[in-house]
């Protein structure tokens, strides 16, 4: 599946979209450079479950949870030093909470992700132009 | 010596009040709600109905691991809380061994398990000889291969008892493995449990206690994983 958007409003409808397709449970990866696009698309999920949350880069989080019937995990793995340092931010825990887990710097935990993740690559195409990839896994449909 | 003794490490949360190995009062809650919310509430109520208060325990005995990260956590840090709090000190003990002083059936092994998920689990085997629960080995995370194996290799059929009894019997069954279900009601991780197994604990200082996760690490959960994928394709 991919959008092609044309703008950030854009990229956070999609996202609103999207999010209709998961079950609760359901753990999406992310890719993609700074400034692409990651935060907008989740923010665009957040809303699309119906939730006004503010909806910030976990950066220095590591991990926002956004609350409501089903609930939004958003992780930024930046400052992880690897797929073994998940557990001792409670990332088994969140799993089993059966909400909506989104990870940015997927890359650095590569190894730990469920069989049936999500995956979302953000490309640039120019400054307000994105190329949204997404790989539906069968068992997660 | 009366124990005020928490448990969180999984979904349900319990506290119960033990006096010279009598079973006084337990509380417990399995319907999901966070322990942060919950723990505490539920050891104040317990020592306000039972008209005790902090002072008149001996220790805090907890559930210091495995288990989950948070409920571990909540668990252990209520406790550090209390004990400073009310000049205590605690009995941390295993999740696993607490699980299998709750069973009595003398002519099996005692088997507590926790699903630590990706076809591993968080496993110990007790026998009991009377009164008296005998250690048959330490906590460790191994696979369900591993654990099956042992099975086949034992001389009395595994007695499954914690959250991970489901997913092990089913596993079992396949494989053809005789084994046993512990009954429902006591299944589950319990603070009687608990303090049972911290009658023969000798009680520490809170700065002493921490969570024992025992988790492996990411290199041998894959390396794990891998080895059970192969043996299913045998």
């Amino acid at each position: 599946m991919q959008y092609h958007t044309f703008s950030e409003a854009e990229t956070t409808r999609r996202g609103a979209e999207f999010v209709k397709q998961l079950k609760p449970g359901a753990v999406v990866a992310f890719y993609g450079d700074l400034g692409a696009g990651k935060t907008a698309f989740i923010r665009g999920m957040v809303r699309g479950l119906g939730l006004d949350d503010y909806v910030t880069s976990p950066t220095f989080t590591i991990v926002n949870e956004y609350l409501g019937p089903v609930p939004v995990f958003h992780f930024d793995m930046y400052r992880l030093g690897g797929a073994d340092e998940l557990f001792d931010i409670g990332w088994e825990d969140y799993i089993a909470r059966e909400g909506i887990c989104c990870v940015e710097w997927s890359e650095n935990v590569e190894g730990a992700f469920p069989e049936d993740t999500v995956r979302v690559s953000i490309r640039k195409l120019s400054e307000s132009e994105r190329l949204i990839d997404i790989d539906m896994p069968e068992v997660a449909k | 010596m009366r124990i005020l003794a928490l448990e969180s490490s999984a979904r349900a949360a319990s506290v119960a009040v033990v006096e010279d190995g009598t079973f006084l009062a337990q509380y417990y809650q399995a319907k999901g709600l966070t322990h942060s919310r919950t723990l505490m509430v539920m050891a104040e109520n317990i020592l306000r109905d039972m008209e005790f208060t902090l002072a008149d325990m001996d220790a805090i005995a907890v559930a210091a691991g495995p288990g989950s990260f948070t409920g571990i956590r909540i668990g252990v840090s209520a406790a550090k809380g209390l004990a400073w709090g009310g000049n205590l000190k605690i009995c941390p003990v295993s999740t696993l061994e607490a699980m299998a002083n709750q069973c009595y059936d003398n002519s099996v092994i005692l088997c507590p398990v926790m699903d630590a998920r990706r076809g591993q689990i968080y496993n110990a085997q007790f026998r009991r000889e009377g009164e008296r629960l005998l250690r048959l080995c330490p906590d460790r995370a191994i696979s369900l291969e591993e654990l099956m194996a042992e099975a086949k290799r034992s001389d009395a059929p595994f007695y499954f008892v914690g959250d991970g009894s489901a997913l092990c019997m089913d596993a079992f069954s396949r494989a053809g493995i005789p084994a046993l279900l512990a009954p429902e009601n006591i299944r589950l991780q319990s603070a009687y449990g608990v303090a049972k197994a911290a009658m023969g604990v000798t009680p520490v200082d809170g700065t002493e206690v921490e969570p024992r996760y025992l988790r492996l690490s990411q290199a041998e959960r894959e390396r794990l994983e891998k080895l059970s994928t192969q043996n299913k394709d045998k």
